[in-house]
């Protein structure tokens, strides 16, 4: 069932989106997040995910082609996200979240669903980041979440060519990205949370 | 007229005089592929300030958009793609006409003026190609998405941040698209990059009437 909502809370349609919504978005999340920290290290938690995903994947050998050099791309700039993140939040005297215990299941079972979980993954990653980022205080830190935001929208519709997918829909998402609350997010992933996860657990730096 | 080669010595664009020619190449080079780039962008102040009201960001990315509206419009009448070039490349038309629309309404709830549409004129071989046309719909969608992050930490209103980071997004969608449909790095960079509004205007400053 969760891996279904994972799927069903991703692929939703999304529709035209006047601005007076969009203007909206930053309050009604204003519960999410502490700070700046807090932001960072839940950014952090699902970068660690999607750096663990692409190495298991990347190291099952389902790939050749274009489709092995991109998502080895991709991995290599999710690590350049873990790592930019982790030393950020050294650097404003925050303690990083240990990685995650994960369990990615049968993703690896084929390329058609590693390629199918990653879609998800990254488009989830987009809408998580889009979500928080009116949470972030500092503007240096601001403009890098926004610059990996950008990144993982490219990821996203990358993976969602490299499927076939029809284009709107499934290449890109709409004329606007969508945010998801960090409640819909964790609900998403956790279906590849592994359930000894110290990180999600309830105990560690990060209330989530 | 000349014919400039600027991509890969493959003749794609041809400019009106060789300032004009300069001032893109310039602008390609900022987004350049093979940037390493792991943790610069992090506790760096990228755009200096650049003294620009929300309203007169709002209407610089207002008169990107018309461009690319305009551009994609004019691209797709020409018939010069089909499949699922065609296919791809029809969703970034609406995309970029959303974002006409969403900015204007945007501006004007904010009680400013939109800024009219402007005049556009392209490189007279732009729409005869295929390879012409997208090749050059991957630098206007780089050079959108370096603009759009160019101003990330000029914009005030931080309720505005949300509305231009959902634009911003679905141009990183475009721009990664365009270079993998014509032989390009569609992840130039782990973080995209930024460009500040003089920087962007000068490289699109030969395709304003």
């Amino acid at each position: 069932m969760n891996r279904r909502l994972f799927i069903k809370g991703s692929a939703t349609a999304l529709p035209a989106t006047v601005a007076l919504q969009m203007l909206s978005t930053r309050f009604a999340y204003a519960q999410d997040f502490s700070g700046d920290v807090d932001v960072l290290n839940y950014a952090l938690t699902l970068e660690y995910l999607e750096s663990e995903f692409y190495r298991q994947g990347n190291a099952a050998g389902l790939l050749s082609g274009k489709d092995k050099t991109y998502l080895e791309a991709i991995g290599a700039d999710e690590d350049a996200h873990v790592a930019a993140i982790s030393q950020t939040i050294e650097k404003l005297g925050g303690t990083p979240v240990k990685a995650p215990a994960v369990d990615f299941g049968k993703s690896f079972a084929s390329t058609t669903s590693y390629l199918k979980t990653a879609h998800v993954f990254e488009n989830t990653g987009v809408s998580a980041y889009l979500g928080a980022a009116g949470f972030i205080t500092n503007p240096d830190i601001l403009q890098a979440a926004a610059g990996i935001f950008g990144v993982e929208a490219r990821h996203a519709a990358i993976i969602g060519e490299l499927l076939g997918l029809a284009p709107e829909g499934g290449v890109y998402m709409g004329a606007t990205e969508t945010a998801m609350t960090k409640d819909e997010v964790l609900e998403a992933v956790a279906p590849f949370l592994a359930a000894d996860s110290g990180a999600m657990a309830g105990g560690a730096a990060v209330t989530l | 007229m000349t014919n400039n080669q600027i991509f890969d010595g493959q003749p794609v664009i041809e400019f009106d005089n060789e300032s004009d020619r300069r001032n893109f190449i310039k602008w390609a080079g900022i987004v350049g592929v093979g940037s390493t780039l792991v943790a610069g962008g992090l506790g760096k102040q990228w755009a200096s300030a650049q003294g620009n009201s929300d309203i007169d960001i709002l209407n610089y990315a207002l008169t990107l958009e018309y461009l690319e509206a305009d551009f994609y419009t004019r691209g797709l009448d020409a018939g010069i793609l089909s499949g699922r070039d065609e296919a791809l490349v029809s969703p970034i038309k609406a995309h970029e006409q959303a974002h006409v629309s969403t900015l204007s309404q945007t501006i004007t709830d904010l009680g400013g003026k939109p800024v009219k549409k402007p005049g556009f004129k392209y490189p007279g071989a732009t729409f005869k190609s295929k390879d012409g046309f997208l090749k050059t719909a991957s630098t206007f969608e780089e050079l959108g998405v370096t603009a759009y992050h160019g101003q990330v930490t000029e914009i005030k209103n931080p309720d505005l941040l949300a509305a231009a980071a959902s634009i911003a997004g679905v141009e990183s969608r475009h721009a990664a698209i365009l270079a993998d449909l014509t032989g390009g790095n569609p992840f130039p960079a782990p973080v995209e990059k930024t460009a500040t509004m003089a920087e962007v205007l000068k490289a699109a400053k030969p395709f304003l009437k």
